[in-house]
């Protein structure tokens, strides 16, 4: 008698979650935001500094990504095993680029494509939150299998023109996948990025302690939020 | 209580879910695409965006839709999971990220496959939806209307095979939410083309087209066609006829010019086929040329444009590219200067920024003109061959053999130096090749055939050939061959050499001498033998319809005189004794529900029971497109028609699999099928295989377990290594997380290199990989914590971390079989050796996943190769001997220069701080004695990429990198260049030393005198 009460609460509770198909956008969304610990924690936040580890067969390369609201973000790469440092650093109104592993002997400029394109990388929140004041367009287009998760696909069209595409995990309101498109300079760019691990803060926020890209994973091992970030960091270094 | 009766099913959905064993559970053995792309595809629809021309979507027969962004450097395929056979495509002319594509060719050629609506994108083709029209089957044209670009019409032949009410021109006014038909004829005449005049969008010409197929004959033509024009937007129609042929017509192509819209070009089929133009808008006609290009085949080549900006230049893509200066009085070829344009056109778009600018759609791809078509450039970057079959041979690598509409038969390695690109396939036969099999005991001979059974024996050394198909003796009717007849060796004995006619023949010396081994195992009707009469109009007997045919012989892997035959017209039939007697089982699968004289497509004896028998029936020809797959288990006395939701388009091809008689794939025009439990659930393989593919032959190459799929629009598809699908279980699939017991590893760099310079163009396909990978199983997509594997010796010291993947399902990760690579001494050039470090030895490993708090433990063998004499056990051990000195001594370097670097830095932080000028003196000679012997060990200044400065790092690293990336033991002066390195490196160590001894002591004397140190918590 036991196990049929449970199979039949069983019974209505997947009921209900099947019956919940349609979702919107909005309601996909406001579910993320809840997820990710709530648009009032997000708005507290003001930079974010990220350190981990990124591994390419064996190879251990170390990343510090720092975002400052409306300031700038700034990625920098250290080849520890070489003492090889590079960084990419996007502003309101320039951007650096230096990757001496390549062979560059000095920071080069972004192009204004480029610029324009990651103005919007510059919202510690992402692109949800407020996203009708912040210009940005957001559809949903179904479920979509990623990885064998049929996940909720999102197409968020940026203010600044970039158009990113969320995969979310209906069964966390996580992100799991992003896939971004840009047009840059004339060619049609893609990449993709898979998160996981995600983290509650202290702060409240919940974030993914592992991002992988095409070419490795980046597992994030210190998170310091509102702290000390110097409006110095975005200058193009000497 | 309702709610109750709905719930109750979903529970049990979901409920399977939980554990399903599906598309997902083996989404990570991605195919990979072979292509190639040096013969391509049949391609139906070309568009331009007129706003950004150098975006380009192309339509194929068999292969979705492809874009480019860049004029054709690059494409990609943007119809993955979708019907992929394309019948047109349109631009909106005002947002050119909304486009449509009508799905089913209208080529109507005996072998053209199926629609299933018109689909809109709205973002370029990342997302489509199916937007109606789903019953039309084939659709030829999409038009626009320019300046309300929510109108849309559509031309939709309709059914091929049988009568429709789903056919004639459609129209939307809602931008594809809704349609209407607008112009209709009958059940069996539809609309083959449709124009709106730029100008006045409310006039609209159409033609309709009547038609039919059968198994065994064509016709193109009848009352229902005509050329109809509109001034209302197709409220009202009106029938041209003034200046035309009399009627009855066939196929009408239609075409006006842009610039001078009142100016039309018709080819119009007829009794007098020929090209007619009208100057007003249709009401009055003349006949003009009437040349072989223009008219041939109407019923094939549909294709007719002006170009946009000068209404006197008419192009004609048909057999051959004319073009005329003249509005079609006189026609002119396209030439072969800068190769061969592949014949049998059925697209062209012309850039309308810049009208010499032509891309072309043939039988054999995409090409491209800057001179209006004199000329032509080929793309070899679209793999959208349509293969009918696939066979592979036993070498290592193992080659590919297979046979193309239009193309030719052609053999490739199934991996190649550089991964296999286009100049790796080599054309042994010609026409439209199907059947093309290496001979599995003389690796110098292939057979293969072009339509109508015209067998060669080749040799592939040469590429000569020999005509080995069989002829009719005095005592039989003339042989009918089927245009895709089989030709096979036994799957018993590799010596038999079968061909099908309406008999069977069987070689057993490479086709010199035949034997029949069977009557007539057709229905022989005759009704159904009237080719010549075939076309409708235009005469057309190309063997296409060549019937009551041999269509497929299948030997049993178990036994060379159990021979099944299946025939086109529904025969079913096998010989227990070689072909003495024969019997015919076709009433007994009639039973099962499978339509009587369905047409027998593929058959497949079991290699595990004689009296097991599988066989796919296609009954698309009556117009019946639901998939039939019967299986018998008393030897075709009974059958069971196996069927799934999951099944789409009629079926192809069934294989079962040579170890796990559970694991069954099927094949038909909309998708690759598979089942892990004999059948019981099926589902659609999505792994980089196109969702609806139209597979027509499935292989196994029983050495490396691959999966070898032939597809008629994507080429050859290769699923490496398919046993852990032969591994999957239930009881598996229900467990959180699995590790794959791994089986021994040999040891490798690979079999093949890279490749000397990044491919060029065209399309390479990647070579598998040379490893097995680390495969484990989880249940459900790992969303919290960290997942890893550690290699590490039987100790536990770890080799080597690699990231691990956490989707749902099979997970692969492949470990380099190498440890970590060493620390480099720092400099401002990067050094290789920073990414490289020795392949591990022969032994025991531990690989030791994590997942979040738990850890699972396996032992991971690795082993020598020991048929490799070129490496042996000892060559191996002597390069690991030296790697591993090298690696040494690239740490201790990188130990001496972080020294050397935290020492120059403190004494360039005390010269600054002290005031004694004796001390600063000491100091700085001190420094200048240390940066003498670090100038030595490592480029000290920063220089260009190009400009290169070699110390004593790269003096070792030249030996490392060598040695790690070498299978040979270490030559001679490679052993003596790592022992003068290692004194070498000893001596600046012990320079160091002295520099020290000589100076450290002073030096901290005198600082101390101020209060300074060279030590301490405070030293920098």
């Amino acid at each position: 008698m036991k196990l049929k009460f449970l199979n039949l609460s069983a019974l209505f509770i997947l009921g209900f979650a099947l019956a919940g198909f349609s979702q919107t956008a909005d309601e996909i969304i406001s579910k993320h935001i809840e997820a990710i610990g709530g648009a009032d924690a997000w708005s507290k936040i003001n930079s974010i500094k990220q350190e981990g580890s990124l591994q390419v067969q064996g190879t251990d390369v170390d990343i510090v990504l720092t975002i400052m609201k409306g300031k700038g973000t700034r990625q920098d790469i250290t080849l520890s095993s070489a003492g090889m440092t590079g960084y990419r650093i996007i502003t309101p109104t320039e951007g650096w680029s230096y990757m001496p592993f390549n062979g560059q002997m000095a920071p080069e400029a972004i192009t204004p494509d480029e610029l324009a394109q990651d103005q919007d990388d510059m919202d510690p929140e992402g692109p949800f939150i407020n996203y009708k004041a912040k210009g940005h367009k957001i559809e949903y287009l179904g479920k979509e299998d990623v990885e064998g998760t049929e996940a909720y696909k999102l197409k968020a069209e940026m203010k600044g023109g970039k158009v990113e595409t969320f995969f979310i995990d209906p069964s966390s309101y996580m992100v799991i996948r992003t896939v971004v498109k840009q047009k840059v300079n004339g060619q049609e760019v893609e990449q993709q990025t898979d998160l996981s691990n995600y983290e509650k803060l202290p702060e409240g926020i919940v974030m993914p302690k592992t991002i992988t890209l095409p070419f490795g994973e980046l597992n994030i091992t210190s998170v310091v939020v509102n702290g000390n970030v110097d409006e110095s960091t975005f200058k193009k270094p000497d | 209580m309702k709610r109750l009766f709905i719930i109750i099913p979903a529970f049990i959905i979901a409920l399977n879910l939980g554990a399903q064993i599906n598309a997902s559970t083996f989404g990570v053995m991605e195919a990979r695409q072979m292509g190639p792309g040096t013969m391509s595809g049949r391609i139906t629809a070309i568009k331009g965006a007129d706003s950004d021309p150098s975006t380009i979507y192309v339509g194929t027969a068999g292969g979705g839709v492809w874009k480019t962004t860049n004029s054709g450097a690059s494409f990609k395929s943007v119809f993955d999971k979708y019907c992929q056979s394309i019948g047109a495509l349109a631009i909106d002319p005002k947002n050119p990220k909304i486009v449509f594509a009508g799905t089913g060719e209208s080529n109507m050629r005996n072998t053209v496959s199926v629609g299933n609506g018109i689909y809109k994108t709205r973002d370029g083709g990342d997302n489509w939806k199916l937007v109606g029209l789903d019953s039309t089957e084939h659709i030829a044209k999409i038009a626009i209307n320019p300046i309300n670009t929510n109108i849309i019409y559509v031309a939709a032949p309709g059914p091929l095979w049988c009568d429709s009410k789903h056919r004639g021109l459609y129209k939307s006014t809602d931008g594809g939410e809704t349609w209407e038909k607008i112009l209709y004829i009958s059940e069996k005449a539809g609309c083959a083309d449709v124009a709106v005049d730029p100008k006045n969008p409310d006039i609209i010409y159409a033609t309709t087209w009547e038609f039919r197929r059968l198994p065994y004959s064509f016709n193109s033509g009848g009352p229902g066609s005509g050329i109809f024009k509109s001034t209302d937007a197709g409220k009202t129609w009106k029938e041209l006829s003034n200046g035309l042929p009399p009627k009855p017509f066939g196929r009408v192509a239609l075409a006006l010019a842009p610039s001078a819209p009142d100016n039309l070009v018709a080819i119009v089929e007829s009794k007098e086929t020929g090209l007619y133009i009208s100057a007003d808008g249709g009401e009055n006609w003349k006949q003009q040329s009437a040349t072989m290009n223009v008219v041939s085949r109407p019923f094939y080549f549909a294709s007719l444009e002006i170009d946009p900006k000068d209404p006197k230049r008419v192009y004609r893509p048909g057999f051959t590219f004319s073009y005329s200066n003249d509005g079609g009085y006189s026609f002119a070829d396209a030439s072969d200067a800068g190769g061969w344009v592949h014949s049998d056109h059925h697209a062209l778009w012309i850039n309308p920024k810049n009208t010499n600018e032509l891309y072309l759609g043939t039988d054999g791809g995409v090409y491209s003109s800057l001179d209006k078509g004199a000329t032509w450039r080929f793309f070899g970057n679209l793999p959208v061959g349509q293969f009918y079959h696939v066979q592979y041979d036993d070498k290592t690598p193992y080659n590919i053999y297979g046979g193309l509409q239009d193309n030719g038969s052609w053999v490739a390695p199934s991996q190649s130096y550089g991964g296999v690109d286009n100049g790796d396939w080599r054309d042994i036969y010609f026409g439209d090749g199907f059947w093309a099999c290496p001979d599995p005991f003389n690796a110098n001979i292939a057979y293969a055939e072009y339509q109508g059974g015209n067998a060669g024996r080749i040799n592939l050394k040469t590429g000569l050939s020999v005509k080995i198909q069989p002829q009719a003796s005095s005592k039989e009717e003339e042989l009918r061959w089927n245009w895709n007849t089989p030709l096979l060796t036994g799957a018993a004995n590799g010596h038999n050499l079968y061909m099908g006619a309406q008999y069977l023949f069987r070689s057993t010396d490479e086709g010199r001498n035949w034997t029949r081994i069977s009557p007539d195992l057709t229905t022989n009707d005759k009704k159904k033998q009237q080719q010549e009469e075939s076309g409708g109009l235009s005469a057309d007997n190309t063997s296409a319809e060549n019937h009551c045919t041999i269509f497929t012989v299948a030997e049993s892997p178990l036994d060379e005189n159990m021979i099944w035959v299946g025939t086109d017209d529904g025969n079913l039939q096998y010989t227990l004794n070689g072909g003495k007697t024969w019997n015919n089982v076709a009433d007994n699968y009639a039973k099962a529900g499978i339509p009587p004289h369905t047409w027998v497509s593929s058959i497949e004896p079991s290699p595990f029971d004689k009296q097991v028998v599988f066989a796919t029936f296609d009954n698309h020809m009556y117009g019946d497109m639901k998939t039939y797959l019967g299986k018998s288990t008393d030897m075709g006395k009974t059958w069971t028609w196996m069927q799934s939701d999951e099944f789409t388009g009629y079926a192809q091809k069934i294989r079962q699999d040579r170890v796990n008689e559970d694991l069954l794939f099927f094949g038909t025009e909309m998708g690759l099928f598979a089942t892990v439990n004999g059948g019981k659930d099926w589902f659609r393989m999505k792994n980089n295989i196109p969702w609806y593919a139209m597979v027509r032959d499935i292989q196994i190459q029983p050495r490396t377990h691959d999966l070898i799929i032939a597809t008629h629009g994507r080429g050859i598809l290769i699923v490496d290594d398919i046993t852990p699908m032969r591994e999957m279980t239930r009881a598996i699939a229900e467990k959180d997380v699995f590790v794959f017991k791994p089986a021994p590893v040999k040891l490798t760099m690979g079999n093949f290199a890279d490749g000397g310079a990044p491919s060029t163009g065209g399309w390479v396909a990647p070579n598998p990989p040379a490893i097995p990978p680390i495969q484990y199983y989880f249940k459900d997509r790992v969303s919290k914590g960290q997942v890893k594997i550690d290699i590490t010796d039987m100790k536990g010291a770890i080799i080597q971390t690699l990231p691990a993947t956490k989707r749902k399902g099979l997970n692969q990760v492949y470990w380099n079989q190498r440890m970590n690579p060493p620390k480099v001494a720092k400099a401002e050039k990067l050094d290789q050796s920073t990414f490289i470090a020795p392949q591990v030895l022969p032994g025991n490993y531990l690989i030791k996943l994590t997942v979040g708090d738990k850890v699972y433990i396996d032992t991971l063998k690795m082993i020598q190769d020991e048929t490799d004499d070129n490496y042996t056990l000892k060559d191996r051990e002597l390069n690991y001997q030296s790697s591993m000195e090298l690696y040494k001594m690239h740490e201790e370097l990188a130990d001496l220069v972080e020294q050397l670097d935290l020492k120059e830095k403190i004494l360039k932080d005390r010269m600054e701080k002290t005031k004694n000028g004796k001390t600063k003196a000491l100091l700085q000679q001190y420094y200048n004695e240390l940066e003498q012997v670090r100038g030595k060990l490592i480029p000290a200044e920063k220089t260009s990429l190009f400009a290169d400065v070699k110390r004593l790092r790269e003096y070792i690293s030249e030996v490392y990198v060598s040695l790690c990336s070498q299978e040979a033991p270490p030559s001679n002066l490679q052993l003596d260049r790592i022992q003068s390195l290692k004194k070498e490196l000893t001596n600046y160590e012990a320079e160091h030393k002295t520099i020290e001894g000589r100076y450290e002591v002073r030096a901290e004397q005198a600082l101390k005198k101020e209060g300074l140190s060279l030590y301490g918590q405070k030293a920098f």
